[in-house]
């Protein structure tokens, strides 16, 4: 330890110069004790901090900072000996995975961790890492609260493995409402009346589509195209790794993409950051923003209310239908299990939801969360998502029922793309993909969903 | 005369370009500074003054960082002390042995150098758990000053070199052990380099953050460089207290180089002659 | 007999200094090493507890794919950006400086500053700059009449790594100012007034006199650029995280994604091993060089 190093280079020295030795010795003793006095102050502190239970997450800032906090506020309060910490990682879900790496690695893991769902939790589940749900699921009874699309994504070989509470659907266009009327746009309702929006904006001296760069909003843009061409049966069977990226079908839908998104695609989007092309539309600059409901709690907090400054539709090609993004909480196999049951139990309330959707802006999960928690905005959403379950028409981010690695690489090229419309990137980026898809394919690593 | 108009235009050219470049570097930070007292609304428009003083941010920062930047303060002075001091104990010996031996010492420790975090990030994290000190103020000490050993040893084994070897033969003649001239005389005679070290040190370990994220999770030992990256998010940036923990921090490495950099207006070599 | 005795005395000593130095580099460097290039040899995702071991295919499949091999490149550009822009720089405002002119000590505080800031802040910063419609940079454009040379600066794949690197010149020519000028104040004055006295301009003294005397400051400041171009990872991946669309992509910001964004440890272990061994391969030599000149100018 620590001392060893210490004391054995003293007995080097003390051989030798001796008066030399011992003046250096003194600094090193006096180094040794601080480092021991301060050491056992340490080791003391984390004992403590043993006795709390940590949830980690990446929400750092905001409102999402907002509905982690509110969360896990209800948890401690369901009970009176466990204390839940809130952990934050900075960065996003890559920052996480390395912290839960050491975590796992050095046998400490957090009680429960913010986890995105679908294949990130196969692959967490896979590696004997997560504690499995299912008693606390049947006493929650997760089957009867959360809709069927909801349960497909959390659940591996029909094993729960998290707990669903931070929903967003991706497909909703935001506008500037002002900006319509300047243009004397309707709000559109298929392709066409979307690019007449577009040109009516463009004419009117706006940028009508703003997008933002990063690996997954322009492929979130790029679900629209794509379910409108290939349908649901369709996106599934991609998510399955069954449709090939060289299809016909999928080179359509890039074509969609291209002729209608991509043409309407504000100046210099792939420089700007999201809450960047947000601050556009607030303040005027943007007419329309494709972007997931998250946008609409930040341009709240920015003063610009729903319903008065912006408005939303739902993306052409996906009317009726909702395209969802959810993190879920996971447990990791530990000391920790129980508590976290506990915690779970308390925040798949319907109050326990309601808690973090409202200030973070996005949905509960439980369908037994009264609407009417939600402010406009919220409400919307809410509506389109309680019709798109009853229709059968929701689909879960195909970003992440993907194996991650296609799932990464597709927003990548999809990004080159839009940046770049032209055929050799799209020949490349059909190749690209439809090679890693083989690779899966062999590895035999795709869900069938 | 030609050559004072000479000069002249020389001055006049020198204090531009200093004035030019001033501005250029200090503009960024003035953006920030303003930024700090800007309610959210406000920082949607970049270049706008704020209309108010928002303490608000500043009430944020220390409210969510306060503790933390109490730790920084307890990692960074102690360790700066201690990777000056192992980059000297190493840096002696390989500036003044002689042969083949110490250049090898040498280059292998420079290597470390090359060595990117993301090598050691897990092995270390085993390390310093298993030593038992994970998540403590002392285990980063010790962390910090072995990531120093490569650099700092580069620093002063470079600086003791550039010493005259008049004045360590002028030692030894007078019965001076190795040990003792350099507690005794190299080591207060290169203070200007120690004092650059100490600079480039205190601002490396303040700001570091990946060693922070790896081996400590809560207020304990976490420093200040964790909070502030918690500000930005990836999703959502927290623009106000961001930048009012970023002008905070900046504080105790400005003090650090104000401090030192008092010794770089003695010409010390001329002084060691003696 | 008693110089011997001395001889070894000395040499005891020197080992004993280098005793505490050698363990924590054993411990906390080459162990970490090995480790890595174990783990590289392997197919891992990270979590699970089966490692499969592949021998060399991550290395094999890394060195015919354009992903990497443009990260090299990106890496390379940077080395030789770091040791020009920043270096270059940071001279020349230090030998202004040094002359002594009036407000010194501000101008000296302003040319420090930026550099004391963290990284995360910096890319938060220039993220902002950078906005192509309304941030710092085009917006000065646009008052200086200038407003056709803006560009989408981290959003064009043909300019975001000029914007990087004007954003990092910003942050770390304070390094090179501040060594470069503790150098040229240890110059002693004798010299320069020798020189002086002789009538040599104020540069001329600068390149006969100074400069070759700064030889250590030089040493430090240009191995410590190119090591950091080598290794550049916080700003890049806050301000772009290699984007769009690898563009901007260094080693270690593509060791990061590979490893946790793609959960493929092993080529992310292969590719730190590469970024090592090219770094070694780039920098190591020129330090052997330049260590070989600092001991012939104190000879001297």
């Amino acid at each position: 330890m620590l001392f060893q190093i210490f004391s054995g280079k003293k007995i080097i020295l003390a051989g030798r110069e001796g008066r030399m030795a011992t003046k250096v010795g003194n600094m090193e003793k006096m180094y040794r004790s601080a480092a021991f006095g301060l050491a056992l102050l340490g080791s003391t502190a984390a004992a403590y901090a043993q006795e709390n239970y940590e949830v980690w997450h990446y929400y750092a800032a905001g409102s999402e900072r907002a509905g982690m906090d509110a969360m896990i506020e209800i948890g401690n309060a369901a009970s009176e000996d466990t204390k839940f910490t809130s952990v934050v990682i900075p960065g996003n879900v890559v920052e996480l995975r390395r912290q839960l790496q050491t975590a796992f690695l050095g046998g400490r893991p957090p009680a429960l961790y913010q986890s995105s769902m679908a294949f990130e939790l196969k692959t967490f589940a896979d590696g004997g890492q997560l504690h499995p749900l299912s008693d606390v699921w049947a006493a929650i009874d997760g089957d009867a609260i959360f809709p069927e699309g909801v349960q497909r994504v959390v659940k591996v070989d029909g094993v729960p493995y998290g707990v669903p509470f931070d929903l967003s659907l991706i497909n909703n266009v935001f506008y500037n409402k002002e900006a319509f009327e300047k243009a004397g746009v309707e709000i559109p309702t298929d392709w066409d009346s979307f690019t007449a929006a577009c040109d009516a904006l463009r004419e009117a001296g706006y940028q009508p589509l703003g997008n933002a760069g990063g690996t997954f909003w322009s492929l979130y843009n790029f679900y629209a195209a794509l379910v409108s061409v290939i349908g649901e049966e369709g996106y599934y069977q991609m998510a399955r790794g069954e449709l090939g990226f060289d299809s016909p079908e999928f080179s359509e839908a890039l074509d969609l993409y291209r002729d209608r998104m991509v043409s309407c695609y504000a100046q210099n989007w792939s420089g700007k950051t999201w809450t960047q092309t947000a601050d556009d539309v607030v303040n005027g600059d943007t007419g329309m923003f494709m972007m997931g409901i998250w946008v609409a709690a930040y341009m709240e907090q920015a003063g610009f209310a729903a319903g008065e400054g912006f408005d939303m539709f739902q993306a052409p090609g996906t009317v009726g239908k909702a395209i969802f993004q959810m993190d879920v909480l996971a447990v990791p196999e530990g000391p920790g299990v129980d508590a976290a049951n506990m915690f779970i139990e308390a925040v798949t309330t319907p109050e326990g939801q309601a808690a973090f959707a409202v200030p973070k802006g996005s949905l509960a999960p439980n369908i037994n969360v009264d609407p009417s928690v939600y402010g406009y905005a919220g409400a919307t959403f809410s509506r389109q998502f309680a019709d798109a379950s009853a229709a059968n028409a929701v689909l879960p981010n195909l970003f992440f029922l993907l194996p991650t690695d296609l799932g990464t690489e597709f927003g990548v090229q999809i990004e080159r793309f839009a940046i770049d419309p032209s055929d050799s990137v799209k020949a490349e980026l059909i190749a690209t993909l439809e090679g890693l898809r083989q690779e899966a394919l062999a590895e035999n690593a795709f869900i069938q969903w | 005369m030609a050559s004072s108009s000479l000069a002249q235009r020389q001055t006049i050219l020198t204090r531009t370009v200093l004035i030019g470049m001033a501005i250029i570097f200090v503009a960024p930070l003035v953006v920030a500074f303003l930024t700090s007292f800007k309610t959210p609304s406000e920082i949607t428009r970049v270049l706008t003054i704020p209309s108010t003083f928002y303490w608000e941010n500043y009430a944020i920062a220390f409210e969510r960082a306060g503790r933390t930047f109490l730790n920084s303060l307890l990692i960074t002075a102690p360790a700066v002390v201690l990777s000056l001091l192992i980059g000297s104990i190493a840096g002696y010996p390989l500036a003044y042995m002689r042969g083949p031996g110490g250049k090898l010492v040498y280059f292998v420790l420079l290597t470390g150098m090359l060595v990117p975090f993301q090598i050691v990030q897990i092995p270390l994290f085993f390390l310093v758990q298993r030593m038992g000190l994970y998540d403590t103020v002392p285990g980063m000490w010790l962390v910090h000053t072995a990531y120093a050993v490569p650099f700092c040893t580069f620093f002063m084994r470079n600086f003791f070199a550039s010493v005259p070897r008049s004045m360590y033969e002028a030692a030894l003649i007078d019965g001076c052990g190795p040990a003792t001239y350099f507690w005794k005389l190299l080591l207060p005679a290169s203070t200007s380099g120690l004092a650059a070290l100490a600079i480039i040190q205190s601002r490396a370990i303040w700001n570091d953050l990946l060693f922070a994220i790896t081996l400590t999770t809560s207020d304990n030992a976490r420093p200040a460089t964790v909070a502030i990256s918690g500000f930005a998010s990836s999703l959502q940036v927290e623009y106000g207290p961001l930048m009012a923990s970023t002008v905070v921090s900046i504080i105790p490495v400005m003090a650090a180089y104000l401090i030192f950099q008092q010794s770089f207006v003695r010409g010390l070599l001329g002084g060691a002659g003696k | 007999m008693a110089f011997k005795s001395r001889m070894s005395r000395t040499d005891w000593t020197h080992i004993a200094f280098l005793a505490l130095p050698t363990l924590l580099f054993l411990v906390f460097y080459v162990y970490p090493v090995i480790s890595s290039i174990h783990l590289s040899l392997h197919d891992w995702d990270g979590f699970s507890p089966r490692m499969r071991f592949i021998g060399l295919t991550n290395y094999t499949v890394l060195a015919g794919q354009p992903r990497f091999l443009h990260a090299v490149l990106n890496n390379i550009l940077w080395v030789g950006f770091m040791l020009i822009v920043p270096t270059g720089l940071g001279l020349l405002l230090a030998a202004i400086l040094d002359r002594g002119i009036r407000g010194e000590k501000a101008f000296r505080i302003i040319f420090f500053l930026p550099f004391t800031i963290p990284a995360v802040a910096v890319a938060a910063i220039w993220r902002w700059m950078y906005e192509p419609d309304n941030g710092l940079v085009t917006t000065v454009l646009n008052l200086l009449g200038l407003g056709g040379l803006s560009q989408n600066w981290l959003g064009d794949p043909a300019v975001v790594n000029l914007s990087l690197m004007g954003a990092v010149a910003w942050w770390t020519t304070g390094f090179a100012f501040l060594v470069f000028f503790a150098g040229l104040r240890n110059i002693p004055t004798e010299c320069i007034e020798a020189a002086r006295i002789e009538g040599a301009t104020p540069w001329q003294v600068f390149w006969k006199v100074s400069f070759p005397l700064l030889w250590p400051s030089t040493i430090i400041v240009l191995g410590m650029s190119a090591i950091d171009a080598m290794r550049l990872f916080d700003v890049v991946w806050a301000m772009t995280k290699g984007g769009p669309a690898y563009s901007s992509e260094v080693l270690a910001t593509q060791m990061y994604d590979l490893a946790f964004g793609r959960f493929d440890m092993g080529r992310a272990a292969a590719v730190a091993v590469y970024l090592f061994i090219i770094a070694g391969i780039i920098i190591m030599p020129y330090i052997v060089y330049m260590s070989r000149r600092v001991q012939d100018s104190e000879a001297e």
